[in-house]
């Protein structure tokens, strides 16, 4: 996915950025715990469409 | 405004509830996507390139700026702004329905326009992208299909930058008594009987000659881009009123 298009998309729910999860190819919001699927390379940003994220995958990335 | 809304809004001249018009005219477009650009030469007789070649010379678009082309579809505007944004700028095609973008994207790539062009699913009454991000945003015959346009148009200047300009073209009202009823033979008779001869699908195309009836006129889009915090509002018919572009700044 472009790091252009990334630098500007937001959760459509919260207005945070989203980050990229290569695993899952999901853009992911910990502000509103939604993950937005990436289907045929066109990021799905649609409240209908995200998953919830479970209370692990809500927590800041460790190292 | 925020007031628990009325549970049903309009489909054409049907009274629907809200997430059942979502879902309605998302199947119209499904089901029109594959023929969208065949009809809509066959609709207009070809006027429709028309009234984007104005819109597209009426936006200012040059080298290095972001666009945002809203509901674009299958991607006539998209494929010129393209052009003249160049490779230090970007346009972003984002449509609700993921028929129309695969269709946009397969026309696009196809006509060899890439590299700076990108696509987003999204509805354009809560936008994915930042504040103050583009320098232009287009919404060409879509606005009519979104359920809640105030929070569109809110949206939409939300992710303008300040000085940035929305451009809407949609149908309008015509204000010659004569051309009113020659369009509205043409929409309820012709139409529909168009869009069952060749796309097999005579409820869509009224549908879009209801949609065009219930939206707002010149004035009352104008004032509800003023409502939502645009600047030096205007517009502008073409085809007697059969379309109007509407233009506004984000201050």
């Amino acid at each position: 996915m472009d790091q252009k298009l990334l630098d500007i998309l937001v959760c459509p729910v919260s207005k945070a950025p989203v980050e990229l999860n290569r695993e899952t190819n999901e853009l992911i919001c910990r502000t509103s715990g939604l993950a937005y699927p990436i289907r045929d390379d066109i990021p799905v940003m649609l409240e209908s469409e995200a998953r919830t994220l479970t209370a692990e995958e809500r927590l800041p990335e460790k190292k | 405004m925020s007031d628990k809304k009325q549970d049903t809004t309009h489909f054409g001249y049907q009274e629907v509830p809200v997430d059942e018009k979502v879902k309605r005219v998302a199947d119209v477009f499904h089901s029109v996507a594959g023929k969208y650009d065949l009809m809509n030469d066959l609709m207009s007789g070809g006027i429709h390139r028309l009234w984007k070649r104005l819109t597209i010379e009426q936006s200012g678009a040059r080298a290095g700026m972001q666009v945002l082309d809203i509901a674009g579809g299958t991607g006539d505007l998209t494929r010129k702004f393209s052009r003249l944004v160049g490779p230090s700028g970007k346009v972003v095609l984002a449509d609700i329905n993921d028929s129309m973008l695969k269709v946009g994207r397969d026309k696009l790539i196809n006509a060899g326009a890439a590299g700076n062009i990108e696509y987003v699913q999204a509805n354009a009454e809560c936008l994915p992208f930042a504040d103050n991000t583009f320098d232009i945003i287009t919404i060409a015959f879509g606005l009519r299909n979104v359920t809640d346009k105030d929070a569109a148009l809110r949206s939409m200047q939300r992710v303008l930058k300040p000085g940035g300009k929305l451009m809407v073209l949609e149908f309008s009202k015509t204000d010659n008594p004569l051309l009113t009823k020659a369009y509205d033979f043409y929409s309820f008779n012709i139409l529909p009987q168009m869009g069952k001869l060749i796309a097999d699908d005579a409820e869509s195309y009224r549908y879009l000659a209801e949609s065009i009836r219930m939206h707002p006129d010149q004035e009352t889009l104008k004032q509800m881009m003023n409502d939502a915090g645009f600047v030096g509002c205007r517009y502008q018919n073409m085809t007697g009123g059969v379309v109007a572009l509407h233009t506004g700044i984000k201050p």
